[in-house]
């Protein structure tokens, strides 16, 4: 809400800063945003008179002037034709204009100029906020203008304007009026109420036009007056200065005072052409399914039964509140109008504008919701303005079609409870004198309790907490001391189980290295083409939104790779050598679609590395060192994920329970990626993993006699592989194996085509003595018995 | 045969001398005192003498084997010193050379400002829970007080997946969930993603809350602001101080926007701050009684307080980090930064 000071001294006396103010206004809960200085948007720039013009001698198109700034000539080098004689703007050595371009002396082409000469747009205006501007040119004043005074000052633009905030629980104080009673209650003094005078000489409205209301629920009051003989002209300029300071453009007088009470009043209005006016009728009615309508801004609206409309004998002339249609505005013919201030239910406007697409100041104002005072007060404003300019002749009489309304709705209370509330003392006297000031009467029963007396334009404030925090926002709430939590017990709280495993989980990865990063939950669709998801998975089967900020983030994920893909390809385009990053996150998976349920949110671990010295053992090693530190026995099996490299990928299951997978990232996606280096990502599903985590630590003991170390070397087939190998050594019954390793694979002619040869180290101990060579011996046929008849094993010659 | 010992003994300290090396002078003892040595050998040709001549010459022998050996051992501590020092000044390095550090990895900043936040709540009995991110328009919206069409709506701009379902505009949905399914007391902060459809230089459509909620028979909004200022002085400093303004929303009333003194100028004015030495840092209220009677807890018995706050504000006070997008460009150069603090 934009509020020029000047307007709100109408009503109430401001005698502090505008910094003041706003302090003071923001203490009772209206943010102020900004202060706009009307004459300050731009500095030094100065009113002049152009003495005479030469021509530059060294540039055709540019002219050498001496410009009397008031007391003092400077000479301007231009390239705007002037002439002399002109009384324009120059912009001085050392000034800033409104776009923040700064202005030096210095020479043009080798002569001395010492300012430039400034049109609208220099001091923060355009050409339409000025009578008579032309576009692409210098300002212009009369000639006697006093010269070196500001610019903008000079033009009348020297209102202060606050751009306050107003909350959604305060739709009143969307209107100057409004708050400037509240400027009162913060600055502790009266406020004045707008005037209302005018002479109603005209035949009675109800001769003009009838008015019938057909849903009371969407339209509970309309209220109608009418002006005959209306003369159409250009408003007074301080009305056309004060819409302009509120960003509305002025138009002619009746169009300008529905605007002008729009804003003071807050109040909606429109003025109808009775020509335009079939049968001299006014319905308030439903619209008929299907119902055209074209709007004043040329728009053709199909309306629905469940939109209001305003119309005459035969069709709508008004999507009711919102914008009138081609033929209701108000043309240099119009002789006779009728206004229009009604009510409006907030849903229905609300709804319509946006089934529509049909926004206007008016929507907006309905939107918000408007109180049943309004009305009344913002169409005799309406005729006051008429009758001081002049506009027309004044009808007798208002029409006004309202349902039963309550005007004051009682609130009981006690200051015990108030303070109950807030935790604070609360005086009575203090309470009481605060929500009077506020325009809510306080009155005591007989048992001493309170009852506020609250008018129905306060529609935000229906219980004690309401009245608690109407006192509190005026008498401050430094009143209100910390306490912690005085009057309650103690409670336990606590991290549950799953987010303590998270977190662990994070710590786990920073420890080995890798940073964590967060990316957004909802990407493009084309992701899994882009990892060449197939047809039928249901990692297809996504959420996705109505209205998202585009395609590119229209889909809640289902994997987390392909965000973990775009962040390598981002680092690696940005001259990061290498990076090791993971994410926990969500992905989403509806049960049906469309979803009439809340969707399964998994939490995933994403793991993505690049790097010189990165590769798939790596990776691995990463995911090997996590496990550890969760307790949990990973096995490693070959991949057919279709995103990953064909021999370098791996599906990764603990307890028979599949986890995830990881490996290398095909390069053809990674392509798809615009990443040029191999990239290398895991994904893995954490409540899985919590399954099968073991959980904590426990003491096993070790052996304090020396531990021994056998190698041995097979030769087996190419295909088999390694971790099946120790796999098996490990289940071969050797008691006293503790550890077992693959140190070495070798290919080459001397094993042979189609051979590997397999060098492995055991580890034999006991914690009660040290192991025999016999012992050992027979342990080790044993490894070597199961890797024989596992893979036909044979010992390297 | 004495004058062969002393002709063998003057040339082995003769040798000892010359000898500089702690190996030399191994060599020199090998050669007279070793197993086959001179000296050795004169010791076995004891045996060829007279039984009278025999403890004389043994005598005479060990005395001088004596001196050669302390000659040599004197000689070896001197030698081992020496080389010990060449060695130890041949080991030197240039301390200046940088170290062998392990790669540290780190917590996105948003996860470190969350679990401080959640630590101090911890601290005073809150609990910590999450919910959904896909939520329902019920939970959303309506058990907060903002029913269909309501303005309010228009404080949030809300991604819609139908007219059932949206992605959470906040964490409060998840208030109501903890409303109906406990009974008081409740003290609950719940950190979590959120969504609006907002993305301009200082908006991301998506970040992160944290919601906290505490209900019981008497609670005021003197315990919120005690709350919020131990919040307040754990997370920016111990003198950190709070103000309270008017503000509205609509599951909580009196609503209150929070300041905090500005944690770069100490609350003297500056940039951060726009001169006023306060920085907005949260929205916070009395719940509103009909936000309890909708959840089923009885308004008349029991209150509460709730609050929530954006995590990327905080981290951007905290940390000085100037730009909301930083925190999902997520370049290692960015997150590199967050490896750890030391609390003052």
């Amino acid at each position: 809400m934009l509020a020029p000071i000047s307007w709100l001294k109408d009503y109430v006396d401001i005698n502090v800063t505008p910094e003041e103010l706003a302090a003071k206004l923001v203490a009772i809960g209206f943010e102020v945003e900004g202060i706009e200085y009307q004459a300050k948007k731009a500095s030094l720039v100065k009113t002049c008179k152009i003495l005479s013009v030469e021509k530059h001698p060294a540039a055709d198109r540019l002219r050498v002037t001496q410009v009397d700034v008031g007391g003092k000539t400077i000479q301007v080098v231009t390239n705007v034709p002037v002439e002399g004689g002109e009384y324009t703007a120059v912009a001085l050595d050392g000034a800033v204009l409104a776009d923040g371009h700064a202005i030096k002396r210095g020479e043009l082409r080798g002569v001395l100029s010492e300012g430039m000469f400034c049109g609208p747009e220099e001091i923060g205006l355009s050409a339409a906020d000025i009578d008579g501007q032309k576009e692409d040119d210098i300002l212009r004043f009369p000639e006697g203008t006093p010269l070196g005074e500001d610019a903008a000052v000079a033009l009348g633009f020297d209102d202060v304007v606050l751009d306050v905030s107003v909350t959604a629980n305060r739709p009143d104080c969307n209107s100057i009026y409004k708050l400037a009673k509240e400027v009162a209650v913060a600055l502790g003094t009266e406020c004045r109420e707008p005037e209302i005078r005018y002479e109603a000489t005209g035949a009675d409205v109800g001769d003009a036009v009838g008015v019938e209301v057909r849903n009371r629920e969407l339209c509970p009051r309309y209220m109608a007056a009418c002006v005959r003989n209306v003369k159409i002209f250009p408003s007074p300029e301080k009305m056309r200065k004060r819409l302009r300071a509120v960003g509305i453009r002025p138009i002619n007088n009746i169009v300008d005072i529905t605007n002008y009470v729009l804003t003071e009043i807050g109040q909606p209005m429109h003025a109808f052409d009775l020509r335009y006016l079939a049968g001299g009728r006014i319905v308030v009615r439903n619209a008929e399914e299907g119902e055209r309508i074209v709007t004043l801004d040329g728009k053709e609206n199909k309306m629905t039964s469940s939109m209001l409309a305003i119309c005459d004998a035969e069709k709508p002339v008004a999507v009711a509140g919102i914008m009138g249609g081609e033929y209701s505005g108000i043309q240099a013919d119009t002789s006779t109008i009728i206004f229009e201030s009604a009510k409006f239910a907030r849903d229905s406007v609300r709804r319509t504008s946006r089934a529509l697409n049909l926004r206007s100041d008016s929507s907006a104002r309905y939107e918000k919701g408007i109180d049943f005072a309004s009305q009344e007060y913002g169409l005799k404003r309406a005729l006051t303005l008429i009758y001081e300019t002049g506009s027309g002749e004044i009808g007798k009489g208002l029409i006004d079609v309202k349902v039963d309304y309550a005007e004051v709705r009682d609130i009981a209370f006690t200051t015990a409870k108030i303070a109950r509330i807030l935790g604070c003392a609360v005086p009575e006297k203090k309470l009481v004198d605060i929500l009077s000031r506020l325009g809510i009467p306080v009155s005591k029963k007989e048992d001493g309790t309170l009852v506020a007396h609250v008018p129905d334009a306060r529609s935000d404030i229906d219980g004690v907490n309401d009245i608690a925090e109407e006192f509190i926002r005026v008498y401050g709430y430094s009143h209100v001391k910390p306490t912690l939590f005085r009057h309650s017990g103690l409670t336990r709280g606590g991290v549950p189980a799953d987010i303590a495993f998270r977190n662990k989980v994070k710590e786990e990865l920073a420890a080995e290295g890798l940073s964590e990063c967060i990316t957004y939950s909802f990407t493009s669709p084309t992701f899994a083409d882009k990892l060449r998801i197939p047809a039928d998975s249901d990692l297809r089967k996504w959420v996705e939104l109505v209205n998202p900020l585009g395609e590119a983030l229209s889909v809640m994920r289902t994997v987390l790779t392909h965000s973990m893909l775009e962040v390598l390809a981002y680092n690696a385009a940005h001259f990061n050598k290498s990076a090791a990053l993971f994410e926990i996150a969500k992905t989403y998976h509806p049960h049906s679609l469309p979803l009439t349920e809340l969707p399964e949110e998994r939490e995933k671990l994403v793991i993505g590395m690049y790097g010189a010295d990165t590769d798939f053992f790596t990776l691995k090693g990463v995911i090997e060192g996590l496990f550890d530190a969760l307790h949990v026995k990973a096995a490693f099996g070959v991949s057919g994920l279709p995103f990953l490299h064909p021999g370098r990928g791996a599906d990764i299951s603990a307890d028979g329970t599949h986890v995830g997978f990881a490996g290398e990232i095909h390069p053809d996606v990674a392509e798809e990626y615009g990443a040029d280096v191999r990239m290398y990502a895991a994904e893995l599903d954490l409540a899985a993993l919590y399954g099968v985590c073991k959980g904590g630590c426990g003491f096993k003991a070790f052996s304090k006699y020396p531990p021994v170390e056998r190698d041995l070397a097979v030769v087996v087939a190419d295909g088999v592989h390694a971790g099946d190998m120790i796999a098996a050594a490990e289940s071969a019954g050797a008691e006293h194996l503790t550890g077992s390793d693959v140190f070495d694979v070798y290919r080459g002619a001397q094993v042979g085509e189609g051979m590997k040869s397999v060098a492995m180290s055991f580890t034999f101990s006991s914690v009660e003595r040290t192991l025999t060579d016999d012992e050992i011996a027979a342990e080790m046929q044993k490894i070597l018995s199961a890797l024989e008849s596992a893979f036909g094993a044979k010992i390297r010659a | 045969m004495k004058a062969q010992i002393d002709s063998i003994k003057q040339a082995a300290l003769a040798a000892a001398e010359a000898a500089q090396t702690v190996q030399e002078l191994g060599e020199v003892r090998v050669r007279y005192l070793g197993k086959s040595g001179e000296m050795t050998a004169l010791m076995k040709g004891l045996g060829a003498l007279s039984k009278e001549e025999r403890p004389e010459m043994g005598k005479v022998l060990n005395a001088a084997r004596a001196e050669i050996e302390a000659a040599l051992d004197a000689k070896t501590a001197v030698a081992r010193e020496r080389e010990k020092n060449a060695r130890l000044a041949a080991e030197a390095v240039d301390v200046t050379l940088p170290g062998r550090k392990p790669v540290r990895g780190t917590l996105h900043p948003i996860t470190r400002v969350r679990e401080d936040i959640v630590k101090v709540f911890l601290g005073m009995g809150f609990e910590v829970a999450e919910g959904p991110e896909i939520e329902s328009d019920l939970y959303n919206f309506q058990l907060l007080n903002v029913p269909k069409d309501h303005p309010a709506r228009d404080m949030q701009d809300t991604f819609y997946v139908n007219d059932s379902f949206v992605l959470r505009t906040h964490t409060s949905p998840m208030q109501a969930r903890m409303m109906t399914t406990r009974k008081p007391p409740i003290r609950v902060v719940i950190p979590g993603r959120v969504y609006r459809s907002d993305d301009d230089a200082s908006h991301s459509p998506i970040f992160h809350q944290i919601e906290g909620l505490a209900v019981d028979r008497h609670i005021t909004l003197g315990d919120l602001e005690g709350c919020l200022t131990a919040f307040a002085q754990q997370m920016f400093s111990k003198d950190t101080q709070i103000r309270l303004r008017p503000s509205y929303f609509p599951f909580t009333e009196p609503s209150v926007e929070v300041d905090v003194t500005c944690a770069i100028c100490g609350g003297k004015g500056c940039r951060v701050c726009k001169g006023t030495g306060w920085v907005e840092i949260l929205g916070a209220g009395v719940v509103n009684p009909a936000v309890l009677d909708m959840c089923g807890i009885d308004s008349s018995e029991y209150s509460g307080f709730a609050f929530g706050l954006g995590l990327e504000r905080i981290a951007m006070i905290k940390y000085g980090i100037p730009n909301i997008k930083m925190f999902y460009e997520n370049d290692v150069r960015f997150l590199g930064q967050f490896n750890g603090e030391v609390e003052k």
